[in-house]
């Protein structure tokens, strides 16, 4: 049998299956992804740490199914930490990722996809940050992406703020403004986000909808500014992507992207593992300032917003 | 069409595993109304009420009770709840085959249909071909939202189904609900013989519809033509003042970013 027993921080764990193939077109085994966490688990437990994780699981690969796991497994050993959480009116125990030993032990069960919500399990109600979520439609591309992420940073900075981008692994980009201050909830902010997406659509109507329609996303990019809601989660920056390939949800800079949308070419905003092993291990974490840049969201005190 | 996923996972038995999807085999026809606020139509929501408070209860106060006599009961917690709910189940692992002309209509509760994911088509085809043409169903232990289910697989039009069974501790005893024999003479029984035999027909259901329904539907049409429809006020018209405000600004910086560009 593939399995084996490793101790982290004192921890006994045991993995299993290590040579299943989890990438078959591509060949990517679980020894290999359990790898690729370790590597970088610095970088991401930050931001991880105390978000009720939903598990998406494939045991058998990304070719065949998987499922969602919003609860922490019951046969968890003793010391994963987990929160009790609101989901929609259920309450449920989720894991709670905090260190390296939860990390490898979550990635055994094959999560290959991290997916955290915006805000903390112990402050539930104010989202740290506001994301919009750009996913383009059918015959729009990640170009088109790049094209709106760079008019929603131009508006944000009219306003004063800063935010940042990171590939969603898959088509789209997600664009971040960090907030940090335990104030507006997601009703303020979804408000926010949707009046933002609503004044992109009536000045580039061509380009963007804030509409979910399949037939309104046609060649256009859908921002999705439903996101920034407490039932929703978002994929971890750093998180594997299930698909053909391993590749990662990552950080690029604001250069970077104008650079990316220069070449026009949608694979190069694809990063594969290995590249955000040593992207990381030159350039540290993009996205460490999504963390402790402290911001306040225009109008949204309650005076004006309510 | 594609129908809505609610389960994926596979069928197994003995060295057989075939990747499937669970979706709907069934539409309920009811034509359903949401209860409205008469005099402005605002659509009205459910509250918990305590009648000896007066008052609305919040979500964050109510708990379940089990009541085992008048006014007696026994709490039970949602993690209690959930320490004895079974695991969502991975596969549906038949345990045996049966006759399915054997399982009596009474047992059946709901049915499903089972459609082969990526992979799994030729198994699919398959056991449907066989079940079908053996007559047999397979007989699965299957956990569908939190209920551990009895259910069935078999083949029907070239496609499988699931049906879930009712438990046997479920179905009633039917023993004191038809009267005492009494020899029927087999004069009356050639008769309702015949008679049977001149109302039979094949099964075609299409034949019928639900009549309500198509009058309800039609009573809808006549109406929303005749007098339109009616709206709710929007309820949040009040806290839109910020957000008029903050689309103002918005429009203002995009000008100001398009005037950079």
């Amino acid at each position: 049998m593939n399995r084996k027993v490793v101790e982290a921080a004192g921890k006994r764990l045991s993995l299993s299956n290590l040579k299943k193939d989890l990438y078959p077109s591509y060949g990517f085994t679980k020894a290999q992804v359990l790898d690729y966490y370790r590597k970088i688990a610095d970088f991401i437990l930050p931001h991880l740490k105390d978000r009720a994780l939903t598990l998406k699981r494939y045991p058998d690969g990304t070719e065949k199914d998987y499922f969602f796991e919003k609860r922490c497994p019951v046969h968890r050993p003793a010391w994963v930490k987990t929160a009790e959480v609101h989901h929609k009116e259920v309450r449920l125990t989720a894991c709670l990722v905090n260190d390296l030993e939860t990390l490898i032990w979550v990635e055994n069960l094959a999560s290959l996809e991290l997916h955290v919500p915006l805000a903390r399990a112990g402050s539930p109600k104010t989202p740290d940050s506001i994301v919009f979520d750009l996913d383009p439609g059918d015959k729009a591309d990640i170009l088109d992406c790049s094209k709106v992420a760079m008019i929603l940073r131009d508006l944000l900075s009219q306003m004063k703020l800063a935010s940042y981008l990171k590939t969603s692994g898959k088509k789209g980009l997600h664009v971040y403004v960090p907030l940090n201050r335990k104030e507006a909830t997601f009703e303020e902010t979804k408000k926010f986000s949707k009046a933002v997406a609503e004044v992109l659509q009536r000045n580039y109507p061509e380009l963007v909808t804030a509409k979910m329609t399949k037939e309104e996303r046609t060649k256009r990019v859908f921002i999705n500014w439903s996101q920034n809601d407490p039932s929703k989660t978002m994929i971890c920056v750093y998180s594997l992507r299930a698909g053909e390939k391993p590749v990662v949800s990552f950080p690029l800079e604001w250069e970077e992207l104008e650079m990316l949308a220069k070449k026009g070419d949608p694979k190069k905003f694809r990063i594969l593992h290995s590249e955000a092993v040593s992207r990381l291990e030159k350039k540290g974490d993009l996205f460490r300032e999504l963390l402790t840049k402290k911001q306040k969201l225009p109008l949204g005190s309650s005076d004006t917003l309510r | 069409m594609a129908l809505q996923e609610i389960w994926n996972g596979t069928i197994s038995f003995s060295l057989v595993a075939i990747p499937v999807k669970l979706v709907r085999a069934v539409e309920a026809g009811r034509v359903s109304f949401r209860k409205l606020h008469s005099k402005d139509y605002s659509p009205l929501a459910r509250k918990m009420y305590c009648p000896k408070e007066e008052t609305i209860v919040p979500a964050d106060e109510i708990v379940r009770g089990y009541e085992i006599a008048p006014d007696k009961y026994i709490v039970i917690t949602d993690k209690e709840l959930e320490s004895v709910s079974p695991e969502r189940s991975r596969t549906i692992e038949i345990i045996e085959f049966i006759d399915i002309k054997d399982v009596d209509p009474v047992y059946y509760d709901h049915p499903y249909y089972l459609v082969p994911s990526k992979g799994g088509e030729k198994a699919y085809r398959l056991l449907v071909e066989v079940l079908d043409r053996t007559h047999k169903a397979g007989l699965a232990k299957f956990v569908l939202r939190e209920r551990e289910y009895l259910v069935a697989v078999k083949s029907t039009d070239g496609a499988l189904a699931l049906i879930t069974l009712h438990y046997s501790g479920e179905i009633l005893p039917d023993e004191d609900l038809v009267p005492k024999e009494e020899k029927a003479e087999s004069e009356e029984k050639s008769r309702m013989k015949k008679i049977i035999k001149k109302m039979t027909a094949d099964f075609h259901p299409d034949k019928y519809a639900d009549e309500r329904r198509k009058k309800i539907t039609k009573l809808l049409e006549k109406k929303a033509k005749k007098q339109g429809t009616v709206e709710a006020p929007e309820i949040e018209e009040e806290v839109e003042e910020g957000v008029v405000d903050l689309v103002a600004v918005l429009e203002e910086s995009m000008r100001k970013v398009k005037e950079h560009k």
